[in-house]
């Protein structure tokens, strides 16, 4: 079964508009080397796992004000037992916002074509080629997955946003409206600055992040890169 | 005052000691005089000062001299000489005429700290020799008032931190007022003492130079803050036909004047607070619009809905841009009043994004919650004057609302925790205790203010008493006469051993203390016909005085007691009702828990989101205010973020950081709210340092599992 290895009660950062709970699920297919949740990706074991009773109970306190749930990880989409996983929210009447790699096409479209999840993010870690993406991943990727996790949430009908943390020397700056191009007419790409305070590659921790100004130029390139028909803003979004 | 000041020492002709007539001695007196020897001074300063009778007073001069030559110096200073005079005053047990001849001053190392380094008692004081220049007649006026305001009784309470009576340092000022914009729309800016008098105004910069000029004359008669009712709305009648890059302007003017006044009392900015509506509120619908030339624009304030909104919206995109680097303002403080009516005004939608933008980006937004059918004037840390049914009457001629909370006197209910050793009924009868004491003080402050108002426009409050519609500016009997309380979370702590949050019992257990100290302020106001309110103390510095106090006096219970960190002497109490800011309890459990007290404390409460540097999306924001208006009790709610603003580069940056995350440098500045506004944490005192430390930013959400981190170590 699914063990839950992080909760945090209330977010409103996660979740553009809502008041959302943040469960986190350990495990994760990447090695991202700017990754800041590698504890739970790394040693589950090291954490308490919180039993889902406890988070219902937690959630059922706080009825009304609650809007729904943001699962994230670690990559939840390795859980075979996800789909139940969110059933048991469901029941309760809460919205699930799902975050992912995008690696697991299959069981996104399984989630959404069973109306389990109100919205994604699909977090895309660099310009769609193989070098460039696995060196963002910290193991090779397969980017035919990726690009149909990209094009199923294109075409679908969940609300959903792509986002990119950026590392200055990982990513340049061109890389980032790269992705932004190959990403065309999608509906949000969300710019995620990078924490340097517990990196799992601790090189990085001697990187300096971009400040607030440079994100901000970036993000005013890649909002006018991302020209959709249906324009919304990206949003900087600071963790 | 001094001994030595008005006799005039060469045309004295007798000497009544001939022993002295030859003593080289001289005396520096405080006339910036070195004057000879004069034994009479003293004789004549006791009988003038005290009580005391001549022979007596003969009698002590002499041993004074006695004294002064035996110990053979060339030059003393009158307060030397009056210090020893004190001595012998009390070796005769003349306890009384020793008080009454003290000398009220400061020691020279004191002044020689003042002046090198900053006060940090009130963060809103900046470093400078205004600042100083204040602080030194804060000292001074502080210990006149211990000793000649306030009865002995009442000056140990405070001593010893049974309670606080602020700003006494501002003994003769009432506390803080609340008013509005049509008192100088009416009747121009015309005060007392001043060089000019102007008409009301025709222009809208005109309008704001008259509200910063008064501003200004009020913030030297009043020691706290000057707050403004429904700010847009009464601007509106002026800004019919300007561009909205025009109304812009001013709202720039309005915010960057009342940011910059740092040159006003001891460079002290005005502590400003702007009410702001986004409807027209009930009460001002149908009242007559006063414009330019302070004449009747025939149309009532409902008309000017549109003008008003365009106002505020653009105050907000002021606020949100910031200064000139782009940091938040810290004053004016806007205060946007929720209301059922604002739900049902076309635009709500919009516009609390806007603000809820703006508390996201730069905190500067408050949001005050007036259920059913009230209405209040905010102001202050978290103040509120709630308007009555005689205040909507005056609604009606608004320049009449003019509000004053006339002192405020906290409790320290920690400390009534540990002198009932958990005993309820003991606790019970301290509480009427400390309340009995609180309203003494009150009554002796009354008395002192009215004595001053009494002399009228040849009295040191001649602003207050200017009258212009009938009655004198400070309506005395409208005052309110605050009661604060500090710690209700250790109280609760000392007496059943959980603190608030430990569980139901002993949040109700806060509850019932809180409701019966509500019950005593009726009780009382009907006995002495005063209105006494609960408020939650800001209490910036005395959160930490208790705390000191109480670990001279209760350790070594206090030691487990208060918060903070006392190897670093960062200690503090938790403020009035709040639950400790350290717990890890998500943002909607603390508007519930703390919003349950707001109802009894009806000068106002405030709950605080820190928000650290996360920005949350203002959607959710907006989301989380509609359900605290819908779903709560809460009074009032603020968003805090933090900054770290750099001297080197002059960027802001999101959160506390030790170096500038644009230049690397590490001459920073953190910018954070403090009680209930914003300040640089520099200016901060060693308490709130501690409590800054501890204040949980809803981050911690993984936990290791306890082996582990037992293993770690």
């Amino acid at each position: 079964m699914t063990q839950i290895k992080g909760f945090l009660e209330t977010s409103f950062v996660d979740w553009p508009g809502k008041i959302a709970s943040v469960i986190f699920l350990p495990y994760c297919n990447f090695r991202c080397p700017y990754c800041h949740n590698h504890g739970i990706v790394l040693n589950p074991d090291k954490y308490e796992t919180i039993p889902i009773e406890y988070v219902l109970t937690r959630l059922n306190e706080f009825t009304g004000w609650i809007d729904g749930v943001c699962i994230t990880g670690g990559e939840p989409t390795l859980h075979p037992s996800l789909p139940e996983f969110i059933r048991k929210f469901r029941v309760q009447n809460f919205l699930i916002k799902l975050d992912t790699n995008g690696t697991n096409p299959n069981v996104l479209r399984n989630l959404i074509s069973n109306k389990l999840i109100d919205y994604v993010s699909m977090d895309v870690k660099a310009p769609l080629d193989e070098i460039r993406y696995s060196k963002c991943a910290g193991v090779p990727v397969n980017l035919t997955d990726i690009r149909e996790s990209i094009s199923l949430l294109k075409g679908g009908t969940v609300p959903y946003e792509f986002r990119v943390t950026v590392v200055p020397g990982l990513l340049k700056e061109d890389d980032i409206i790269e992705l932004a191009k190959q990403l065309a007419r999608a509906d949000k790409l969300t710019i995620q600055n990078f924490n340097p305070s517990d990196p799992l590659d601790s090189e990085l921790k001697h990187v300096k992040p971009y400040n607030e100004g440079e994100l901000k130029r970036i993000q005013d390139r890649v909002s006018k890169v991302l020209q959709t028909p249906n324009p919304q803003p990206t949003t900087l979004h600071l963790i | 005052m001094d001994t030595f000041k008005k006799i005039d020492f060469k045309n004295r002709k007798t000497r009544t000691d001939e022993e002295t007539t030859d003593m080289a001695l001289f005396v520096r007196t405080s006339k910036e005089d070195i004057l000879g020897w004069n034994r009479q001074r003293i004789v004549d300063a006791l009988v003038r000062e005290t009580y005391i009778d001549i022979d007596t007073a003969e009698e002590i001069s002499k041993e004074v001299e006695r004294q002064i030559i035996d110990s053979k110096i060339t030059v003393v200073t009158a307060p030397l000489i009056r210090e020893l005079v004190d001595a012998k005053l009390i070796e005769r047990g003349l306890e009384q005429a020793r008080r009454m001849h003290t000398r009220l001053g400061v020691p020279l190392y004191d002044v020689d700290q003042l002046i090198l380094h900053p006060n940090k008692e009130n963060a809103n004081v900046p470093h400078g020799p205004e600042a100083t220049n204040l602080t030194l007649a804060e000292v001074i006026k502080k210990e006149y008032a211990l000793l000649n305001v306030f009865s002995q009784e009442i000056g140990d309470a405070h001593m010893r931190g049974d309670i606080h009576i602020h700003d006494l340092g501002f003994i003769d000022r009432p506390y803080c007022s609340g008013q509005s914009l049509e008192y100088i729309k009416k009747f121009g800016l015309n005060l007392p003492n001043s060089l000019s008098i102007a008409k009301p105004a025709k222009h809208p910069e005109v309008l704001l130079a008259h509200m910063v000029k008064f501003a200004a004359a009020l913030q030297s008669h009043f020691a706290g803050a000057i707050g403004w009712d429904a700010v847009n709305l009464f601007f509106a009648p002026y800004l019919e036909g300007l561009s909205d890059a025009e109304v812009k302007q001013l709202a720039q003017m309005l915010i960057f004047e009342f940011s910059q006044q740092a040159v006003a009392r001891g460079g002290q900015a005005i502590f400003t607070d702007i009410n702001l509506y986004w409807e027209v509120p009930k009460h001002f619908e149908d009242v007559p619009a006063i414009g330019p030339g302070g004449t009747y624009t025939g149309k009532p304030y409902g008309y000017y809905l549109e003008e008003s909104q365009r106002f505020v919206w653009l105050l907000f995109d002021v606020f949100k841009e910031g200064d000139g680097v782009g940091r938040p303002f810290f004053f004016p403080k806007p205060l946007v009043h929720i209301t059922e009516k604002f739900f049902q005004t076309p635009g709500h939608e919009a516009f609390l994004d806007h603000i809820c933008d703006v508390a996201s980006e730069k905190g500067n937004t408050y949001f005050v919650f007036d259920r059913g059918n009230t209405a209040k004037i905010s102001e202050c840390c978290r103040l509120s004057f709630k308007l009555e049914t005689s205040d909507l009457e005056d609604a009606k001629e608004p320049w009449k609302m003019r509000y004053t909370a006339l002192q405020n006197v906290t409790l320290n209910l920690p400390r009534m925790g540990y002198l009932a050793k958990g005993d309820d009924t003991k606790l019970y009868s301290n509480i009427s205790e400390f309340m009995e004491m609180a309203v003494q003080a009150h009554l002796q402050k009354k008395a002192f203010i009215e004595k001053l108002l009494s002399l009228g426009e040849k009295g040191p409050l001649a602003l207050l008493t200017m009258n212009k519609d009938g009655s004198p500016y400070l309506r005395m009997h409208r005052a309110t006469y605050l009661i604060g309380m500090l710690g209700l979370n250790e109280l609760i702590k000392i007496h059943t051993g959980e603190e608030l949050q430990d569980s139901k019992a002993s949040l109700k257990f806060g509850l019932k203390i809180i409701a019966h100290m509500k019950l005593l302020t009726d009780k009382f106001g009907k006995k002495h016909g005063m209105r006494f309110v609960l408020e939650q103390s800001p209490a910036e510095s005395t959160a930490y005085r208790f705390a000191k106090l109480d670990l001279k006096y209760h350790s070594p219970e206090s030691g487990h007691i208060v918060k903070g960190d006392i190897s670093k002497g960062e200690v503090y109490y938790t403020n009035s009702t709040y639950l400790p800011v350290s717990l890890q309890v998500n943002p909607i459990e603390r508007v519930r828990k703390e919003g349950l007290f707001h109802p009894l404390i009806e000068a106002g409460s405030l709950t605080h989101i820190w928000l650290g540097e996360a920005k949350p999306s203002k959607e959710s924001l907006t989301n989380f205010v509609i359900k605290t208006f819908r779903g709560t009790l809460n009074d009032q709610v603020a968003f805090s973020p933090e900054f770290t603003t750099c001297i080197s580069c002059g960027k802001t940056a999101r959160g506390l950081t030790e170096k500038c995350t644009y230049c690397n440098s590490h001459e920073v500045e953190g910018i954070t709210r403090i009680t209930g506004y914003f300040t640089k944490t520099s200016s901060w005192n060693k308490g709130k340092m501690g409590e800054l430390n501890d204040r949980f930013r809803n981050h911690d959400f993984l936990q290791e599992r306890e082996s582990d981190v037992i293993n770690l170590r």
